[in-house]
């Protein structure tokens, strides 16, 4: 086993807004996307030489299609970096990007490179359905009721969490409500400013009336999913969307959306070589796995193993993301855990801020980091349920 | 030959102007004829110039019933404004004129248009009220012989009716080409009106309603328990009376009603050309009917309420027909019945009688003033109002002379609503409807049809009273199948099979008689045409026949049902002839897979199509599942991914949720029809066109589909991906778990049974792949139950 040799420090992270699907980012491919993220993490810090970069590796939950073809490598291709650079693309799933950055990290701390960028991309218009572009599921699964659970979609999966951790409607509708409201009071602050890159969107549209083609410009830099109008009558009026009598519904479960992220590692001594200035340092990052029909409550496995590979307490925590895959899983992670309230989620999660799939874990990641630049978080962690059954973490301290 | 619609006349495109409620559905239903249609209203003061049209667009899409074919059809209406695209009405051949009634507003609009309108444009106007010569008098001279009305009826898509009515200066021609394309590209009904208030079946049937409100409030009846009367028990549709005014808009009836105050003052009935109390202090209070949820009824929560009179409050509706009454109605002789409800001393058949005298008294005085004959109150009364039969034929039905007399007592003792006499033909004739023709009281003699080119299309077109069918000759007839042919041309080639069983059931005689006819046809004919004379085309397997078997537990010969049924869809597809399905109402179960064999169908607009056969526990094996994962293959093999899943994903929700087509043009978008299938906008049109188009196919190099062979299936992994929905659902609670057994039945034969992905195989081994299936879910005690429960109550069973 390689041993630790040095540590890995956080020195930018990025993303770009999160639109939802179908929403302004409808006419933007997902490698474009991440293009952009890479080359915006880089241009966070001193100039340096992109020769040095060991790797990037990016999550993506469906990398298939638009975001097949290894789009880790078309990314750093497309963000002109040199060409001496590789790409790796990894998935698993809903953890993608949170993996990427810590694969990422260890790359660093295993003494393989000094520079390396972990990152995450999702655009799920382009997917025609949540599952992919061709959806097919081994006949084995049907064979026993053992394996049935592959087959579950991950709504059946929330009402099953539901039935089994005693979550209420009322208490999901009031979390997904909360989640809107702390979403939109940061967009008001300003509290997203920093961690994200303004995308222009260039769209080629045939103008019918003239027979030409219009070229729009629209300049994406805030979050679509956050909903004003939402409101505890309106969350409290919509049907169950999996269940005939369940409560799990489109409005206390994550968005759809599209969007990316990238995070720019380095060890010390690339620091000290490129002038970049640490901002937070990479602790650990562990997975687990759980049953596969109760896969919300993957966090409540992962997250011990991470504090227990960092030496931390769970009250050592501060910050925490835990993405909002279904307000019931959330509750029941936390409820589980006895994570404090007042540390999750902060400025909202992906009910409101919505969820890329893949990206997501990069996206959060670079939430974490703002906050520590804003001096609000110390200690910050990342965790995500995973289809399938598995939950991850990562922790990561303020410098 | 001469062109069913000259030259001069050829409607490329159509303008409608006026979005509303009106205007919109008629663009729509020009969508739905594949008519190239624009629709225009005023341009929006603010934001988007085009919002009117948009909105009402936007509306068409939630109304119920669906004005649209299909969802897509929407796209096909263009939108225009007056300010920005009146030059686009020189691309029109026909202007419809649909906006509010106002004279002003409209003679207003006419000025504007008039300038952009082709030289050989038609100008309608869809008035229901105003005097069509006197909208004729705000059109300048060049444009006054080109225009008319036409009257169309709401919802337009469903209401066969439309009335066409010239002005004294209107082209005769321009009638002709106008009614023409209404019948045969539109699909409507035509009644020639002539330029008098209401016109013809709202003159009658407003009155007809009036003289209902009269005798409700003469009688003490409950308006419930008038619509109770006044609906199927006596032919007329289930919202009768009031609940009809609640959803036509009291204030549109009060305004209907207004017409006739105004502009029939010398009428013997004018005294009754006015609302009721009752009426005008609903409209007053804003209860306007179904659009403002108060009307007549008024719906609490789940109850329905209805007004009482003597309370001037709602209270539970539970109106119903007396026994006594409805002994009289369940008479079959209609002179036993009318003179029952003219004896009985019961209100409610006193009700019936006074309003079926008092309508037919108004109809015998005003035939001559309202109407070219007797046939066109009839048909305008059935095409407009939904009455199973017009005035003049219930009353020729009860015995002419009889109700002639009684007619003449009740005037004479002044129990009728008027005292004017009843005119002198009434007594001279013996009947309104004979076989020369139909009687005209202007004048005075019996009026054949009128014959233009498209009238001859319908080869048994609707009849009044007293005409005959055109007459048939029998070439073979077995137990429950009819094979017979038309004395003509196209009659010697192309014979049509008729099933002779209810709702056209198939049952193994059916199945019998399908394969001798094939061979006669294939002996004898060029062709063959599958057309039922009336109802459905067919509402599937004949489950009263194969019960008994069933529950004798005789799977054995079960199995040779479904083979028998397997090989009369295998004929009819691999026949040496031609077989043309002609297809209106419905065509379920086994005869949507009878269609789907035929090498093509000729469907009525007004088809609703569909696999039921999961709602009794059972897939289509009638080579349904086989065909739909032969189309697969096929289209699967033309594609960039060569994977039969992408044309088998959508096919098998159709199965599985028994989904029904809501028109012959849904049905194409549901692949149960074929994309080259003809669709027909007048079902009396069908078998014309179906003879048509076997003939032509008999004539054009046509050959029958081979036996395929080398079929690629979906096998295993296909019918996982199919099964992973089919999980969802039952742990969501969404299916049970007998739904889940017989949807993944139909994943099985769709797939090709449970063999590898990519395996080939032949067109017999998907039908033993879906007999097998289809014998397994018949063994199940769920299936027989669901069986049982269709057949005793007409209703699917959830189990």
């Amino acid at each position: 086993m390689t041993r630790q040799i040095q540590d890995a420090y956080i020195v930018a992270a990025k993303r770009t807004a999160v639109a939802r699907k179908n929403g302004a980012f409808r006419h933007v491919r997902p490698d474009d996307m991440l293009a952009h993220v890479l080359r915006g993490t880089v241009d966070a810090v001193p100039a340096f030489d992109l020769n040095d970069i060991g790797d990037v590796v990016v999550g993506c939950a469906m990398p298939e299609a638009e975001q097949g073809m290894n789009v880790a490598r078309i990314g750093v291709l497309l963000a002109g970096f040199p060409v001496s650079v590789p790409g790796i693309t990894v998935n698993r799933f809903c953890a993608s990007g949170l993996n990427a950055v810590a694969d990422a990290a260890m790359k660093i701390m295993t003494g393989q490179c000094d520079i390396a960028i972990g990152a995450g991309t999702e655009s799920m218009t382009v997917m025609p359905t949540m599952m992919g572009n061709k959806v097919t599921v081994n006949p084995r699964a049907f064979e026993s009721d053992e394996h049935v659970a592959i087959a579950y979609g991950m709504g059946l999966t929330a009402e099953k969490v539901v039935q089994q951790y005693k979550v209420s409607r009322e208490d999901q509708d009031a979390f997904a409500l909360a989640s809107h409201h702390k979403a939109l009071a940061a967009i008001a602050a300003g509290r997203f400013r920093d961690e994200v890159l303004p995308y222009t969107v260039r769209s080629h549209l045939p103008d019918l009336a003239s027979n030409t083609v219009r070229l729009t410009e629209r300049v994406f830099d805030t979050d679509e999913g956050p909903r004003a109008d939402s409101s505890a009558e309106a969350l409290a009026k919509l049907r169950p969307a999996f269940s005939a009598r369940g409560s799990v519904t489109a409005g206390n479960s994550s968005q759809m959306s599209d969007g990316a992220a990238a995070v720019l590692l380095m060890s010390e001594a690339a620091m000290q070589r490129t002038g970049a200035v640490p901002i937070a340092r990479f602790r650990s990052f562990a997975v687990a796995g759980v049953p596969p029909e109760i896969m919300g409550i993957g966090p409540v496995e992962a997250i011990p193993k991470a504090l227990k590979l960092a030496g931390l307490a769970q009250d050592d925590i501060d910050w925490i993301e835990l993405n909002e895959a279904f307000a019931a899983q959330a509750l029941a992670v936390m409820r589980t855990l006895g994570l404090d309230p007042a540390k999750v989620n902060p400025i909202g999660g992906a009910i409101a801020l919505g969820h890329p799939l893949g990206a997501t874990g990069a996206i959060r990641t670079a939430t974490v980091i703002a906050a520590m630049q804003r001096g609000e978080a110390r200690t910050g962690m990342v965790t995500m349920c995973i289809g399938t059954g598995m939950g991850a973490a990562g922790i990561f301290e303020k410098m | 030959m001469s062109r069913p619609i000259p030259l001069q006349f050829r409607i490329r495109r159509v303008a409608v102007l006026g979005a509303g409620v009106m205007g919109a559905q008629i663009a729509a239903h020009c969508a739905n004829a594949n008519v190239s249609v624009v629709l225009f209203d005023l341009a929006a003061k603010e934001g988007d110039p085009d919002g009117i049209v948009r909105r009402a667009l936007d509306g068409l899409k939630k109304l119920e019933p669906a004005p649209l074919a299909t969802a897509d059809r929407l796209a096909l209406i263009d939108i225009a404004n007056y300010d920005r695209d009146l030059a686009r009405l020189g691309e029109c051949d026909l202007v419809i004129e649909a906006i509010a009634e106002r004279m002003d507003w409209k003679h207003g609009l006419y000025a504007k248009v008039a300038p952009h309108l082709r030289p050989d444009a038609i100008f309608a106007s869809n008035t229901s009220g105003l005097s069509i010569n006197a909208l004729a008098d705000g059109c300048p001279d060049s444009l006054r012989s080109r225009f008319c009305g036409v009257h169309f009826f709401n919802p337009p898509r469903y209401m066969s009716l439309v009335e066409l009515i010239p002005s004294r200066a209107t082209d005769a021609a321009l009638l002709d080409a106008l009614e023409t394309f209404l019948t045969t590209t539109l699909g409507k009904s035509v009644v020639r009106a002539l330029d008098t208030p209401n016109f013809v079946a709202n003159r009658v049937g407003v009155f007809s309603m009036l003289a209902a409100m009269h005798h409700t409030e003469r009688l003490g009846l409950g308006f419930d328990e008038v619509d109770a009367l006044t609906g199927p028990a006596i032919g007329r549709p289930k919202s009768a009376t009031y609940r009809t005014s609640d959803v036509v808009g009291l204030d549109t009836l009060l305004h209907v009603v207004k017409t006739m105050t105004d502009h029939l003052p010398a009428d013997p009935w004018h005294r009754y050309y006015t609302a009721p109390a009752w009426l005008s202090a609903l409209v007053g209070r804003g209860a306007l009917g179904q659009k403002t949820k108060a009307g007549v009824y008024r719906k609490d929560g789940r109850q329905i309420k209805v007004l009482d009179l003597a309370t001037q409050d709602y209270r539970d509706a539970a109106g119903a027909v007396a026994e006594e009454v409805q002994v009289i109605l369940a008479e079959r002789d209609p002179q036993m019945k009318l003179a029952a409800l003219r004896a009985s001393a019961h209100p409610q058949a006193q009700f019936l009688w006074s309003v079926f005298r008092d309508v037919f008294h108004y109809v015998a005085v005003h035939l001559g003033d309202i109407a070219h004959c007797a046939r066109d109150v009839d048909f305008a009364m059935r095409w407009g109002f939904g009455w199973q039969a017009g005035p003049f034929e219930t009353w020729q039905a009860a015995g002419w002379q009889q109700v002639s007399g009684w007619l003449r007592e009740d005037i004479a003792a002044g129990r009728t609503m008027s005292e004017a006499p009843l005119p002198a033909w009434v007594f001279e004739r013996h009947a309104a409807h004979e076989a020369a023709g139909s009687w005209s009281a202007s004048a005075a003699t019996l009026l054949p049809r009128a014959s233009l080119p498209a009238h001859a299309r319908q080869l048994f077109p609707e009849l009044v009273l007293g005409e005959m069918p055109r007459a048939t000759h029998t070439i073979w007839e077995g137990d429950e199948v009819r094979l017979w042919t038309l004395d003509d041309a196209d009659g010697a080639r192309a014979p049509v099979l008729s099933f002779k069983s209810r709702m056209s059931a198939i049952g193994p005689k059916v199945l019998e008689g399908v394969r001798e006819a094939i061979a006669r046809a294939e002996r004898d004919f060029d062709a063959l045409v599958i057309w039922q004379p009336q109802g459905p085309f067919s509402v599937g397997a004949n489950l009263k026949q194969i019960r008994p078997v069933l529950e004798a537990g005789d799977f054995k010969a079960l199995d040779g049902v479904i083979n028998d049924f397997q090989q009369a869809s295998q004929a009819i597809k691999h026949a040496q002839v031609p077989v043309v399905a002609a297809v209106q109402n419905m065509a379920l179960g086994g005869g949507c897979e009878f269609v789907m064999h035929s090498p093509r169908a000729v469907v009525a607009l007004e088809s609703y199509i569909g696999l039921v056969e999961a709602g009794v526990g059972l897939i289509p094996a009638g080579g349904g599942c086989k065909e739909f994962a032969l189309r697969a293959a096929r289209a699967a093999e033309a594609s960039a991914t060569k994977d039969p899943m992408n044309f088998l994903q959508s096919v098998f929700q159709t199965i599985a949720m028994a989904n029904v087509s809501k028109s012959a043009r849904h049905a194409q978008e549901l692949g149960l029809l074929k994309s080259d299938d003809v669709v027909v906008m007048h079902a009396h049109e069908l078998l014309h066109v179906a003879r048509r188009n076997a003939i032509a196919m008999a004539d054009s190099a046509w050959r029958p589909a081979l036996q395929a062979s080398n079929i690629m299936v979906a096998g295993r992994s296909g019918i996982a991906t199919l099964e992973m929905m089919l999980v969802n659902m039952r742990e969501g609670g969404l299916i049970s778990a007998h739904d889940y057994r017989v949807a993944r039945a139909a994943a099985v034969a769709l797939c090709g049974g449970e063999i590898e992905t990519g395996s080939r195989v032949s067109e017999q081994w998907l039908l033993e792949v879906e007999r097998a299936e289809f014998v397994a879910l018949l063994r199940t005690p769920e299936t027989q139950a669901r069986i049982a429960h269709m057949m005793d109550t007409g209703k699917p069973l959830r189990n």
